[in-house]
């Protein structure tokens, strides 16, 4: 019996989460209809009458010249509108059955799969809408208006996120392609936990974040690693692989340094170069 | 949920194009899907002009027109599938990658004609439309299965009950290795959970109740196991899947201390291959009686041209 088969022989099996599903992506349904169509409706009644009363107030050779920044007006009116009434429609839920983290049935009788599901469709138009704009700040607004605790320092517009239990520090970056998920499936259990990154984490492209996670101030996550669930990454730590291990301690934090170590592949040795930090004269002192 | 540019997978065919006149059905498909547009719109005209309603309405023309665009357009590219199925039936198989070879030919242009409904029922913030399309080339799947956040082939594909596919994850019945296009049929049963990042190979079979854990891949023709979490690259048994036993709350709020254990135990299981390893007398042998087979093997290879 080789190394393998004695950790995942029977008599050894616990049921600790050691490995990453994907989110739990809401099924499709079309009960949703319920919400979206009136959602839709009403935005969209707002839209055109404040086309049309434009339309009747100004005259014609004076909408000419202006007539691109109304149509893009237009698409906020209408952004803006659907953003309100699906407030509107998430307290109503929320008052109903509070949101709360934990361990739930994947099932249609459990109340928090249930609600959970409808937030996440209910959420899903105004953040789509604003995902597709050519302007990739704007959706800051929306994860704000939906319950992610962020800044405009930081931005989430590369990565796969859900929309709910996540808290951001300031200045974060998310690699492109990135999975971060507060919400998970595991065989018939829906897990929701929140995840926390503090100040001036870094997140590789690609990697894959379960919930639960805590990242701490400086830290950095490689690219194409995974963190597990309710992992605790330190402060000031570069981690990395499958699952995330310390790798070395985050230096680049510390300093910007002029002098760089560098090894030589073919003798073996290291050597030091320094180079030029391009930073003026007058703001050398701030770093 | 929202998901970004870097991991927009889909619309979900590939874009091998063999032949360029391949873009007239193409075209032909969107120029006659855009009639109902503009039939639509007259009527409404026609209706309401300057009254109230025609204000009241005019959203909901516009989610209709969406909807009726893609329906006529599913329709076409049926109504277009059924006559290229019918010139050459679709199958299963190993093929050249040429211009000369029929099958290939015929998998580009099937994958043309699916493009266009595809694409548009994709651009859609709701998934209703993707599922549908699917149902109608020909892809066994149930209506609330949740594959819109990955990329999954339409055809030889079948799905089961309540199966959820990963962000980003890969789902294929086809690939192209080399000087071969491969098709083969993948099937997936009830209950199989995806995870993120994660790519299916063609012909692999999923069983019930299994979990492919988060980036990890199977290898062609490979069969995952009942009730069982599969992990790493190519995928291996992990342990046992318990998680659809009752009151596990309590247990499952625990979460694992020795972060270094548990890597030195996925360092064993990511990247080597433990189930298929052979000691090298068999390899040897193996090697042997495979050279025979292979001279004949090479007689009957088609030419390539």
């Amino acid at each position: 019996m080789n190394e393998l088969e004695k950790s995942t022989s029977e008599d050894s099996f616990d049921y600790v989460l050691n490995f990453n599903t994907s989110s739990a992506i809401s099924r499709v349904k079309l009960n949703f209809l319920i919400f979206y169509v009136p959602i839709m409706w009403i935005s969209g009644m707002l839209l055109v009458s404040a086309f049309f009363a434009l339309i009747e107030t100004f005259d014609l050779w004076f909408m000419f010249p202006i007539l691109p920044f109304i149509l893009f007006a237009m698409y906020f009116v209408f952004v803006f509108s659907i953003m309100i009434i699906t407030k509107l429609f998430l307290i109503l839920i929320n008052l109903i059955h509070k949101p709360k983290q934990g361990i739930f049935r994947a099932e249609e009788s459990d109340k928090d799969f249930k609600f959970w599901c409808m937030r996440i469709e209910i959420k899903r138009i105004g953040v789509w809408l604003l995902k597709h704009l050519p302007l990739p700040w704007v959706d800051v607004w929306a994860f704000r208006w939906f319950g992610v605790k962020m800044d405009f320092s930081s931005h989430l517009t590369d990565a796969w996120v859900d929309v709910e239990f996540i808290k951001f520090g300031r200045k974060i970056t998310v690699g492109q392609g990135a999975v971060v998920m507060s919400s998970m499936i595991v065989g018939k259990y829906l897990i929701i936990k929140e995840c926390v990154f503090d100040d001036y984490t870094v997140i590789g492209g690609v990697s894959t974040i379960a919930p639960g996670t805590i990242i701490g101030k400086d830290s950095i996550l490689g690219a194409l690693s995974t963190t597990n669930y309710k992992q605790l990454l330190e402060e000031g730590w570069i981690y990395f692989g499958i699952p995330g291990i310390k790798l070395k301690p985050n230096k680049f934090a510390e300093e910007k340094s002029e002098i760089i170590v560098k090894r030589d592949v073919d003798t073996k040795t290291k050597y030091e170069v320094r180079s030029k930090v391009n930073i003026d004269e007058d703001k050398r002192k701030l770093i | 949920m929202s998901k970004p540019s870097s991991l927009k997978v889909g619309p979900f065919t590939s874009n091998v194009m063999v032949r360029k006149r391949y873009a007239i059905a193409y075209l032909m498909i969107i120029w006659i899907s855009i009639f109902i547009v503009q039939i639509e719109i007259w009527v409404y005209w026609n209706l309401f002009f300057y009254s109230f309603q025609f204000l009241v309405f005019l959203p909901l023309l516009f989610l209709s027109l969406y909807m009726s665009i893609i329906l006529v357009s599913l329709l076409e590219a049926k109504f277009f599938l059924i006559i290229v199925n019918i010139l050459h039936k679709p199958r299963e198989g190993v093929f050249l990658r040429d211009v000369s070879d029929k099958d290939y030919r015929y998998w580009s242009l099937r994958n043309v004609i699916k493009k266009w409904p595809i694409w548009l029922s994709h651009k859609f913030p709701f998934p209703f439309m993707d599922n549908i399309c699917f149902k109608m080339f020909g892809v066994k799947t149930k209506f609330r299965n949740s594959l819109f956040e990955g990329w999954v082939d339409c055809e030889f594909i079948e799905f089961g009950k309540d199966v959820i596919v990963g962000q980003g994850s890969i789902i294929q019945s086809s690939t192209i290795i080399g000087d071969n296009l491969i098709i083969k049929k993948t099937i997936i049963k009830d209950n199989v959970k995806i995870g993120a990042h994660s790519v299916v190979t063609p012909g692999t079979t999923i069983g019930r109740n299994t979990i492919l854990a988060a980036n990890s891949l199977t290898t062609m023709g490979q069969k995952l196991d009942e009730n069982w979490i599969y992990l790493g690259i190519p995928a291996k048994k992990f342990k046992e899947n318990r998680y659809n036993d009752d009151d596990l709350e309590p247990i499952l709020e625990e979460s694992i201390e020795d972060i270094e254990e548990l890597r030195k135990l996925y360092e064993l299981l990511y990247f080597k291959r433990h189930d298929t390893s052979i000691s090298v007398k068999e390899r040897t042998q193996k090697k042997k009686s495979s050279s025979q087979g292979e001279t004949e093997k090479k007689q009957t290879k088609p030419i390539t041209i």
